[in-house]
């Protein structure tokens, strides 16, 4: 008989780091092989379940970084250190360093999206010596919408890092969409550089459209979707792109393969 | 010429506005005949007739433009006709007994329309061989839903069909086409609750819109029958109004029963000196009284436990005098 | 050999297969239609062998005899998960040639994409399938286009021939039942072939290949208007596997409840939705499209074998008569244009 792999485990809220008023960060207890970009299913009975990218790998945890947007989301948000969710997983698989070691690295994020790669940052951000440079793009909405501002801090000093935001009121910020910092990035061989793109599904495809402009072609571009999911163990179809579950052969995709996938 | 026009009108002749010249009255209960009928109404038009036929609002046939002194001849054609609508009828050969009581009319019901609740021509004839000759003035329709598509509100008595939902929780996928679908062709009477589909009892006209409308067979039909009876609704000179309810969840013998009883509180309460000796049953009711009609209405009559009984009605409408 | 058996026979044999199974065939389920008076012929337990219906296409298939409609994945309290039992009894599942063969895509994805789903599987390896011979096509079957007119393997087979019905079994408990019912006198020893149609009314030819900018065509442009989104061609549809999950809790006692997995069809709003009011697909010409190219494409690609079985149960459904067949037929064309083309 097969393992039953929709029964939840229990994981212990480490700390919560609140980046604005509905994106906080949630340090979950785990032990085991995951890599950044993997999920996990992230719920509370009577409320559901809700697939969360890991934004960050420790030794006995993993960062999931959620928005509250919904009712199991919201749900999540009354929880304190010290209280427990259910999870499984992680699902999917997830950004492999392997793929971009020896390379200079572009990574564009959008919004959210920066939670899928924010792990393979900190990868890099810590072990520099593993990528020829690393380039980081990270667009949000707004300055109050900017997420793991410690984060970013720490990665000023790291790499070549622009946080920009479509607009602000605010003095002291780079303001426009992230594609506007692509053209002017100094990458000094871009046919064996590598560029992940995460974030909205137009911003994935003109963020795209721009390193391929720069001289990139689409092997060396990886991009990670967002698709709804009540599984994520490639049963419940609602992933499903063509032939492609996004859920068991992605999330995260050469753009070969993943500017291919029609909704 | 030489006719007693009241016996030419109790047999379904009128008395037409053109000397000598009369139209002889078809009426087909349930409104449902067959093609062969059109063929031999049509022949009757063309053979006495002036080869016109008008389709009444009460569901008949009224061939036009016969000579008085073809009567006879008319009522042999038309007992093929009588014999196959299976009217009531004293003796062959005579025609139709018109009367008082008015055709009895139905909407195509669930025979054709996906709406259709119960099989209303059907009904009909259980009803008009129920009450079938008979002098007194009633008006009965018969309407497969909510929609009363025949306008059975109009009628001294309305009988509109209905259902109740039943639901099985199993079945239910969420997928919102009940709760959509009572909320823009109904009464709003469906909300979801934790994935489930809760029914306002109160609210539900038990239309079975969301019957219609489920993809899993999570709501289906109730196996009995339900009508809803409105009563006293009625068009004319004085007090044209819309019929109220009277019985809700209401079954077809009870209706039968309440029917059958309105003719005995007729035939007690109607007032002798009326013109013609026609009285209203709806103008009766209003000088008696709703109660004491009541009383007689449902003399004998075992309700189901389901159905509710209005404890009064009021009428409203337009008041010309 | 095999046993045919009249309805007394068949009563005998019903009690012995009931000791051991829970049966399940397609049966009448009267008055429970869409419509005032009309009936559904769905699967469902069966007490008696005669309660088959065999003159008339079961309206949903055989799925949810393995799949429930509304499956509770777990209960749960406070502090704990329980996973409900599994059914008691094995379940003896009679079933036409089309399902059986759509048996093979629903293990396609239960027990092979991914993990093996522990649900499905409880069910299934507790399940004997007894095919249905269909003596004549049905209407809109197109079993024999699809190649799923004969299943490509079965353990036992049934007929309804001249009010008799003949059984089968190559092995299993079924063959022992039959085997018992023979000592015990019940039925005639016989020998029929298991039959099945040659070919059908409706015949449809699935494009090999289908040209890249299929899912941009045209053609799915009418659906836009024509589809009310419904979902009952999935429903219906012995292949289709999607489901949702739904968190409920009981209205006695609300820190108590359980989850469950309920089916979900990419033709009904809300499918594709993620938090934050994202949806994919807002446009059923996309839904259609979706649905269509899966059923004939888009799983052969990663299975290796066509998704749709040609029950034509979706053709049957559709209260909007929008047409499967027709749609195929349109893909078809849409496809030997592409080639034409490309040719020239």
């Amino acid at each position: 008989m097969s393992r039953n792999e929709y029964i939840p485990f229990l994981s212990r809220i480490q700390k919560v780091i609140r980046h604005t008023k509905i994106e906080y960060t949630f340090r979950m207890t785990y032990k085991g092989e995951v890599k950044p970009g993997q999920f996990f299913e992230v719920s509370i009975p009577k409320y559901g379940e809700a697939p969360i990218s890991v934004s960050g790998i420790g030794e006995d945890y993993v960062d999931l970084t959620i928005r509250k947007v919904g009712v199991v989301t919201n749900e999540i948000f009354e929880n304190q250190e010290g209280q427990s969710l259910y999870m499984r997983g992680p699902y999917g698989n997830g950004f492999d360093p392997a793929d971009y070691r020896g390379k200079e690295l572009i990574v564009v994020a959008g919004g959210t999206g920066v939670s899928p790669v924010k792990g393979i940052i900190d990868y890099f951000g810590n072990h520099p010596e593993e990528v020829k440079a690393l380039h980081v793009i990270a667009g949000f909405k707004s300055p109050k919408d900017i997420l793991f501002r410690e984060d970013i801090a720490r990665w000023e000093n790291q790499m070549e890092l622009i946080v920009t935001v479509d607009a602000s009121d605010e003095p002291g910020y780079r303001t426009g969409l992230v594609t506007k910092y692509i053209p002017d990035l100094q990458v000094s061989d871009i046919k064996s550089a590598a560029g992940i793109v995460v974030g909205p599904p137009v911003m994935m495809k003109f963020a795209a459209a721009e390193l391929l402009k720069k001289g990139m072609s689409e092997e060396q571009i990886w991009i990670s979707q967002e698709r709804k999911m009540c599984c994520g163990l490639g049963k419940c179809g609602h992933c499903r792109m063509g032939s492609t579950y996004i859920c068991l052969d992605g999330p995260v995709f050469n753009y070969t393969a993943g500017k291919a996938l029609i909704d | 010429m030489d006719i007693n026009t009241k016996k030419a009108k109790k047999n379904a002749f009128r008395i037409s506005k053109e000397r000598g010249i009369t139209a002889s009255r078809v009426r087909v209960p349930g409104g449902k005949c067959t093609a062969d009928v059109l063929e031999q109404v049509a022949a009757i038009a063309k053979k006495y007739g002036n080869g016109s036929v008008h389709l009444t609002t009460r569901q008949g046939f009224e061939i036009e433009g016969i000579s008085l002194d073809n009567m006879a001849e008319v009522n042999q054609m038309l007992q093929p006709i009588i014999e196959e609508l299976g009217i009531n009828q004293a003796e062959k050969g005579t025609g139709y007994a018109s009367s008082g009581t008015r055709n009895v009319s139905a909407c195509i019901g669930n025979r054709v329309c996906p709406f259709g609740n119960y099989n209303t021509a059907a009904f009909a004839k259980r009803i008009e061989e129920a009450i079938f000759p008979n002098d007194l003035h009633f008006k009965i329709a018969l309407t497969g839903c909510a929609n009363d598509c025949i306008k059975a509100r109009m009628h001294d008595f309305g009988i509109i069909g209905m259902t109740v939902p039943q639901y099985d929780p199993n079945r239910c996928v969420s997928c919102g086409a009940c709760v959509k679908g009572c909320d823009q062709l109904s009464v709003n009477a469906l909300r979801k609750e934790n994935f489930k589909i809760v029914r306002n009892e109160e609210k539900c006209v038990g239309c079975g819109v969301c019957v219609t409308k489920c993809p899993t067979r999570a709501w289906t039909r109730s196996e009995k029958k339900y009508y809803r009876l409105t009563i006293m609704g009625r068009t004319g000179k004085k007090n044209p109004r819309l019929g109220e309810d009277f019985l809700i969840w209401t079954d077809e013998d009870t209706i039968i029963k309440v029917i059958l009883n309105t003719y005995r509180f007729v035939e007690k309460y109607i007032d002798p000196t009326a013109p013609g000796g026609k009285e209203h049953i709806g103008y009766i009711i209003d000088r008696v009284g709703f109660q004491e009609y009541k009383k007689w209405a449902l003399d004998g009559v075992e309700l189901l436990p389901e159905t509710i009984v209005k404890d009064n009605i009021y009428w409203s409408g337009i008041h010309y005098r | 050999m095999g046993r045919l058996l009249n309805e007394k026979a068949a009563d005998a044999l019903m009690e012995r297969l009931q000791e051991q199974y829970d049966v399940f065939a397609p049966r009448l389920f009267p008055g429970t239609g869409c419509y005032s008076d009309t009936d559904v012929v769905r699967y469902g337990q069966i007490s008696s062998l005669s309660e088959i219906v065999w003159d008339k296409k079961s309206e949903y298939s055989f799925k949810e005899t393995l799949l429930p409609i509304s499956d509770t994945v777990f209960y749960f309290t406070e502090d704990e998960v329980k996973v409900p039992d599994a059914p008691r009894k094995r379940r003896l599942i009679f079933l036409r040639s089309c399902e059986l063969c759509a048996l093979k895509r629903l293990d396609g994805i239960y027990l092979k994409n991914g993990f093996a789903d522990s649900y499905y599987e409880r069910i299934r390896e507790q399940a004997d399938f007894v095919w249905m011979c269909c003596e004549e096509s049905f209407a809109s079957c197109f079993c024999a286009s699809m190649g799923t007119n004969r299943p490509e393997q079965y353990e036992a087979f049934a007929r309804f021939t001249d009010g008799k019905l003949y059984l089968e079994a190559e092995k299993g408990l079924l063959k022992e039942l039959l085997e018992e019912c023979g000592q015990d006198g019940f039925g005639e020893e016989a020998s029929l072939n298991a039959v099945y149609p040659e070919e059908n009314q409706e015949k449809i030819e699935i494009p090999e290949s289908l040209p890249e900018d299929m899912a941009s065509h045209e053609l799915w442009k009418e659906y836009a208007g024509r589809c009310i989104g419904c979902g009952r061609c999935n429903f219906v549809c012995p292949t289709c596997t999607c489901f949702t999950m739904q968190d409920i809790f009981y209205k006695d006692n609300p820190k108590a409840g359980e989850r469950r997995r309920v089916w979900a069809s990419c033709q009904v709003d809300g499918y594709s939705d993620i938090a934050g009011g994202i949806s994919f697909r807002k446009n059923q010409g996309e839904r259609m499209r979706f649905k269509v190219l899966h059923k004939i494409s888009d799983f052969k690609k990663r299975f290796g074998y066509t998704m749709c079985v040609g029950c034509g149960r979706c053709e049957d459904v559709c209260p909007e008569y929008i047409s499967y067949l027709a749609c195929i037929r349109k893909v078809n064309q849409a496809a030997k244009e592409a080639r034409t083309n490309e040719q020239k």
